[in-house]
């Protein structure tokens, strides 16, 4: 050991020092090699902020031709119109696949209206709101040229039924035509004709006999799942890798988490289709879980539209917002963000639920994911204001405080559920779903400040479904706050409340009303609206179902969502869709060249 | 790995060494296979979840968990289930819920049953991606260490060395998921000179160039500084040595001596070392694909981590293990061949 | 030369492995133990001094977080919403100049998104990164230095199968494999909530697959110690097993353990930071490095400055600890060069 070599590593280190040292000037104080490049491939303009929500459409088009090229962070679900739950792979199965009645290509809340697809005209009801009948239109094609026939709706329906394979898609309609389940699905049932509540007397002619009315009927057959499948192009569970056609796309190719490549489907005319524009000549989608790389791709012009739809992330929004206001829409979607509230006690106490609600500071949750316009505005019921039923009930004054707590009340109804000093808890967040973490952290915040402590406990998305989605799970890990999000099936009060909050929804897994609520009353009034004979009077209820849920403060909503979309400078034809939860409508998209 | 005791050489030694190293590769990958088995089939369990729901998708009713558990044999004993999974590796497998049959061909790694695939398949897609990071860094590290560690041992006490080992040691000290994030921020977002995402070589040789280049450097960066301090260190040993010195004294020329001489011996500690730290990053370079959005086996697995896609997890940790055994072989095999004085035992 | 059975006297022999004991004897004529010339080693060299001095500082933050940050910051989980812009979710003025969220009040700037104090949050954060760094090598130590003497001193098939899972560990795919296990733990294990589930599970795992590798060592040095004089002389007086695997034995090999120990920590450091970095750390609200490295993805364009403290945090900590280990090392190394 000598002093020289000391001094020798004192001369490293220094030089250790210099080398990070310039590396983080550079970071900081670079030269901003961006400017000068800031117009994108497409070399044209975004067509304004804001000109693809509400009611207008940006840069209305007819022209076809080019390549629509969507990104995602995730894929479908599944390609196969039977197994379909995502909101965007309902949005983007409309290039593939059509129903008897679908929603309307209008931007907006007009988009809500079914409008008649392969049917000539939307159902006939008679039996008192049990029997529908629909008659095809003619020159409906597969992408092999031969015609849809009303036996293929039928068979393609008959596969919700097959649940050993056909996992994962709504089961709306066979609760509706065979709620006992007596069929077994064609793969275990190879004698019978399907499910008895659908006839097919000709091949023109479908008829559905309901169990009991359902107002929303027709809702449900404009899911995917009421999408025909020919019965001999059926390969089961495996269908999905390439489902066959019915709509003005067919799949190229489909590389599951990696790629899709839609080209035109020439058996499809435009004739037979009121609905889908059929702009482009090719559809790509590419997936990359990466959402700020995602970002950046987009704004950057390689990829003009988010297939998941979800909004840009912070970084992109940052970006987007500062140089290409242009290419943004600031979307408000149908989406709630909310918390439920378990019987994991002490809130199975009703005053210490409320007790929460009182010592939430909503503004400090709104700013955490992104405020008024990223975020969106406060909500003070589950029901998103498109849904009919919507009204402004404000049970707890939340609005009037502007979203600040009111820890005097607060205290108060600790006090009224013999917790006057708090008690503990836990929030699950959900780790895929961004900002979900930080929500959770300013709401456990906001809870200490009236001696709440809450543990935040991340989960993994694909989780939920065995943990907050199983009762018992949530009960063994004491698990009293969940963060959630939640956007109706189909846009009616049935289509977004049910599942959450009518009791007879509660299942062992995948449960969605966290709450467990079971309340007779509650329960007794979504079957009133759904044997109400037309939805204003359904809606009734809904306003009624709506309050109530409020006033047990079974779940905490607190936001509206909004969010940020790109819309690159190439695209045509955009409008945000209520129906597709704010989404724009893919299927009416163009590009220019 | 086991360096025993020196011991007689000859072949039939050296094959009954090398059998028994394979035996212990495959014990190894096996016991590697069942732990991780046991982490997500039967941890799970004792906390109350049901792995089937894994796999089902929004909808959640008896039946498709029912199809899922008979397709998956969720229902057997953990070690029946595991035995299938071995026996599919080697003679495929099919998974059977009545009315629907899956066909997975050996070897057969999994299938996901969320997406239809293959787990196979999607491990031989990202293969090449972490081939390609590793080779490249690899490549960068080993002539930048050895060289900046032979160059510091032969002018040891100057600014070179002192350059040298400085880099070395902010090198070794700087988490990559920093070094990473740094980079970009500087050559991708502040001057623009980086920008797109992985392309296969195939497909764009210059993009693919492109997005590896920032990920290769980085990567180096931190590994090279190893090398340099281990050649530096062997270096000057060596170089200490008496056969060095009777080189010398024959009236070689330094050139002679450091590339004939020295040179072969510090390649051993750097081989066992390039061998072990290869072996682990071709298994996924989880923080460096991570950081750079690189769709390698690492990045496979963080997702399929994040998104429970049990089969894949199985496969790339399999995977993972195999590479790191592999590369412990090889080493042990170079050692004899490079370095005389090693016998096998 | 007598069986040292008595310790009492510092003698060479007794404080170093034998080779180096040896080595040491021969050079050292006025008869100083290896201790004190590795003291006087390190005593020199000011880089290492310099090291540790930032060790035993970072180790003074960690244990006063809460008085340092009451005197200089804010509670680290408190938010400061007033502080950022929401529609970006950075500090407010960050076109301007990335240090716009920098005051006397908040010393390194304030949090994205809830405007916590980042000066808080690393001084906290040093506490978890330490804290689960040392830890871990007490268990890494304590599990190898047992294992490893076991398998030395017994030898046979006992030495076999210790070998044999030393060598499964270092053959482990481990940060996939720790992000596996994390990934599916409940947030409850045992009876603790809170952050000391994560904790005691970081510690647990890193320190499990840190051992084999002070085992190995140890497992050797015991090898070549079996066989010596004064092993042998305690053996024929009869000495019990234990008493000669603790009391002969360990003495001899506090230097290598001292050595890895001080080495391992930084590794566990950066271990500790990458999981937290992939959200397999602690959990939120408490306060990590890595987790705020994994939060600056989203934003490190428009605050770079979020990115850099914990970067830099975790770069200075763990350059410390590599200067002083170095340092150790090379004062305990008998051959002075390297």
């Amino acid at each position: 050991m000598n002093p020289q070599r000391s001094s020798a590593r004192i001369r490293q280190v220094a030089g250790a020092a210099v080398v990070v040292a310039a590396l983080m000037t550079t970071a900081a104080c670079g030269g901003g090699g961006d400017k000068g490049k800031d117009g994108d491939k497409s070399g044209g303009k975004g067509a304004g902020f804001n000109a693809a929500t509400g009611d207008k459409i940006a840069n209305p088009s007819t022209k076809a031709g080019g390549t629509l090229k969507m990104i995602s962070k995730q894929d479908l679900d599944s390609a196969d119109p039977q197994r379909q739950y995502y909101g965007m792979a309902w949005d983007f199965s409309r290039f593939y696949s059509r129903q008897l009645v679908t929603y309307a290509a209008k931007p907006g809340n007009a988009s809500s209206e079914l409008v008649p697809d392969l049917a000539k005209a939307n159902g006939k009801i008679s039996n008192g709101g049990k029997t529908y009948t629909y008659e095809l239109k003619d020159g409906i094609a597969w992408e092999d040229g031969t015609p849809i026939t009303s036996k293929d709706i039928k068979y393609g329906i008959s596969r919700i039924w097959a649940k050993e394979a056909i996992t994962g898609g709504p089961t709306y309609l066979k609760q509706a035509l065979d709620p006992k389940g007596e069929y077994q699905g064609p793969y275990k049932d190879k004698t019978s004709d399907g499910p008895k509540g659908i006839e097919t007397p000709n091949d023109k002619t479908i008829v559905f006999n309901l169990a009991t009315p359902n107002v929303d009927f027709e809702q449900m057959l404009a899911m995917p799942a009421g999408s025909p499948v020919k019965k001999e192009k059926d390969t089961g569970a495996k269908y999905q890798l390439k489902p066959f056609s019915s709509g003005p796309y067919k799949f190229e190719s489909y590389a599951p988490k990696k790629s899709i490549s839609l080209v035109r489907n020439d058996k499809w005319k435009k004739e037979t289709d009121t609905v889908r524009a059929a702009l482009p000549d090719k559809i790509t989608v590419t997936i990359n879980s990466n959402m700020e790389a995602l970002d950046k791709l987009l704004i950057k012009g390689d990829y003009d539209v988010d297939m998941n739809g979800t909004g840009l992330t912070q970084s992109g929004r940052i970006e987007a917002l500062k140089k290409h206001k242009d290419n943004v829409d600031n979307i408000q979607t149908s989406f709630t963000r909310y918390v439920d509230m378990t019987p994991v006690a002490p809130l199975n106490n009703v005053a210490c639920r409320k007790a929460v609600v009182y010592a939430t500071d909503f503004k400090s949750l709104q700013e955490v994911r992104g405020g008024e316009e990223a975020g969106g505005p406060l909500a003070t019921t589950m029901l998103p204001t498109t849904i009919k039923g919507y009204d402004d009930y404000d049970p707890y004054g939340v609005k009037a405080r502007g979203g600040k707590p009111d820890v005097a009340k607060a205290k108060e109804q600790l006090k009224a559920c013999n917790q006057p000093d708090g008690f503990s808890t836990k929030i699950s967040a959900r780790s895929n779903n961004p900002g979900e973490k930080e929500t959770a952290e300013a709401l456990q915040q906001s809870l200490k400040a009236v001696g709440i402590k809450a543990e935040v406990e991340v989960i993994d998305g694909a989780e939920s479904q065995s943990i907050t989605g199983s009762p018992k799970v949530v009960k063994e890990r004491k698990i009293g706050l969940i963060m959630t999000g939640w956007g109706p099936d189909f846009p009616t009060g049935q289509g977004f409340s049910q599942p959450l909050i009518d009791g007879r929804f509660i299942a062992p897994t995948g449960n969605y009303n966290g709450s467990e609520t079971n309340d007779p009353a509650i329960n007794k009034m979504f079957d009133d609206a759904l044997k109400a004979t037309d939805p204003d009077k359904a809606a009734e209820f809904y306003k009624q179902i709506n309050h109530k849920t409020a006033d047990i403060a079974a779940q905490m909503p607190f936001l509206y969502e909004k969010n940020f979309s790109w819309r690159s400078s190439r695209l045509t034809n955009v409008y945000s869709s209520t129906a597709y939860n704010g989404r724009y409508d893919y299927a009416s998209l163009g590009v220019v060249k | 790995m086991t360096r025993g005791a020196p011991a007689a050489t000859g072949p039939r030694t050296v094959l009954a060494y090398v059998i028994r190293r394979l035996f212990a590769v495959v014990m190894m990958l096996l016991v590697v296979t069942l732990t991780t088995f046991v982490i997500f089939f039967v941890l799970p369990k004792w906390a109350g979840q049901d792995p089937a729901l894994l796999f089902v998708g929004k909808q959640t009713d008896a039946a498709s968990i029912q199809g899922i558990r008979e397709k998956l044999g969720l229902a057997d004993p953990v070690l029946v289930q595991f035995w299938h999974f071995v026996q599919a590796l080697f003679v495929g497998r099919e998974y059977s819920s009545g009315t629907d049959v899956t066909q997975c061909a050996a070897p057969c790694f999994g299938y996901s049953f969320r997406t239809e695939q293959e787990v196979w398949p999607q491990l031989t897609d990202a293969l090449p991606v972490t081939l390609s990071l590793a080779a490249g860094a690899c490549l960068l590290w080993v002539v930048g260490g050895v060289a900046a560690g032979v160059v510091s041992a032969l002018r040891r006490g100057t600014i070179w060395d002192r350059a040298a080992m400085s880099i070395a040691l902010a090198g070794v000290s700087l988490p990559i998921y920093f070094t990473g994030l740094l980079s970009l921020a500087i050559f991708s977002f502040k001057l623009g000179w980086i920008e797109g995402e992985f392309a296969s070589f195939s497909d764009d040789p210059a993009q693919w160039f492109q997005s590896l280049l920032l990920p290769w450097i980085t990567l180096a960066f931190l590994y090279a500084a190893m090398y340099a301090r281990l050649t530096r260190a062997s270096m000057l040993e060596i170089l200490g040595e008496d056969y060095i010195r009777t080189a010398r004294a024959k009236g070689l020329t330094e050139r002679v001596v450091i590339s004939k001489h020295a040179m072969r011996s510090t390649w051993t500690p750097v081989l066992t070392l390039l061998g072990l730290d290869l072996g682990a990053l071709l298994g996924g370079a989880i923080l460096t694909e991570s950081t750079y959005n690189l769709p390698g086996l690492g990045r496979l697995a963080v997702d399929a981590i994040a998104q429970k896609d049990l089969p894949v997890i199985l496969g790339v940790t399999l995977i993972a293990a195999i590479f790191i055994c592999v590369a412990n072989l090889l080493v042990d095999m170079l050692y004899a061949v490079i370095d005389p004085r090693v016998r096998l035992g | 030369m007598t069986a040292p059975l008595h310790d009492t006297s510092p003698d060479a022999d007794k404080a170093a492995p034998a080779d180096v004991a040896a080595d040491v004897a021969k050079k050292s004529v006025e008869g100083r133990s290896l201790r004190q010339i590795a003291w006087t080693r390190l005593k020199r060299d000011k880089l290492a001094l310099a090291g540790g001095i930032v060790v035993v500082f970072l180790v003074l933050v960690a244990l006063f977080a809460p008085l340092i940050v009451s005197l200089l910051g804010h509670p680290p989980d408190e938010f400061h919403q007033d502080k950022i812009d929401p529609l970006f979710g950075v500090a407010k003025g960050l076109d301007d100049s990335m240090f716009a969220g920098v005051s006397s009040d908040f010393l390194l700037g304030v949090e994205p998104g809830n405007g916590r104090d980042v000066f808080s949050r690393i001084v906290y954060g040093a506490r978890i990164s330490l804290l689960v760094a040392f830890l871990a090598a007490v268990v890494a130590v304590v599990l190898g230095t047992v294992l490893g003497i076991v398998a030395g001193y017994f030898g046979g098939w006992i030495d076999s199968v210790i070998s044999r899972v030393m060598d499964m560990l270092l053959a482990f795919p481990q940060l996939l494999f720790i992000i596996s296990l994390v990934s599916v733990l409940p947030g409850d294990l045992l009876g603790m909530t809170g952050s000391s589930v994560r904790i005691f599970i970081l510690v647990m795992v890193i320190g499990f697959f840190g051992w084999p590798y002070i085992g190995r060592i140890v497992r050797g040095q015991t090898l070549s110690l079996r066989e010596k004089e004064y092993v042998e002389a305690a053996r024929s007086l009869g000495a019990g097993r234990a008493y000669i695997l603790f009391k002969e034995l360990l003495p001899n090999l506090v230097a290598p353990i001292t050595v890895y120990t001080t080495l391992m920590i930084p590794t566990n450091i950066l271990t500790e930071a990458a999981l937290s970095f992939l959200n397999a750390g602690v959990k939120p609200p408490t306060a990590s490095w890595g987790q705020m490295l994994s939060k600056a993805i989203n934003t490190y364009e428009s605050d770079p400055l979020f990115m850099i403290a914990p970067g830099l945090a975790i770069f200075i900590t763990v350059l410390a600890f590599n200067l002083f280990g170095d340092g150790v090392r090379d004062a305990l190394d008998p051959k002075g060069t390297r």
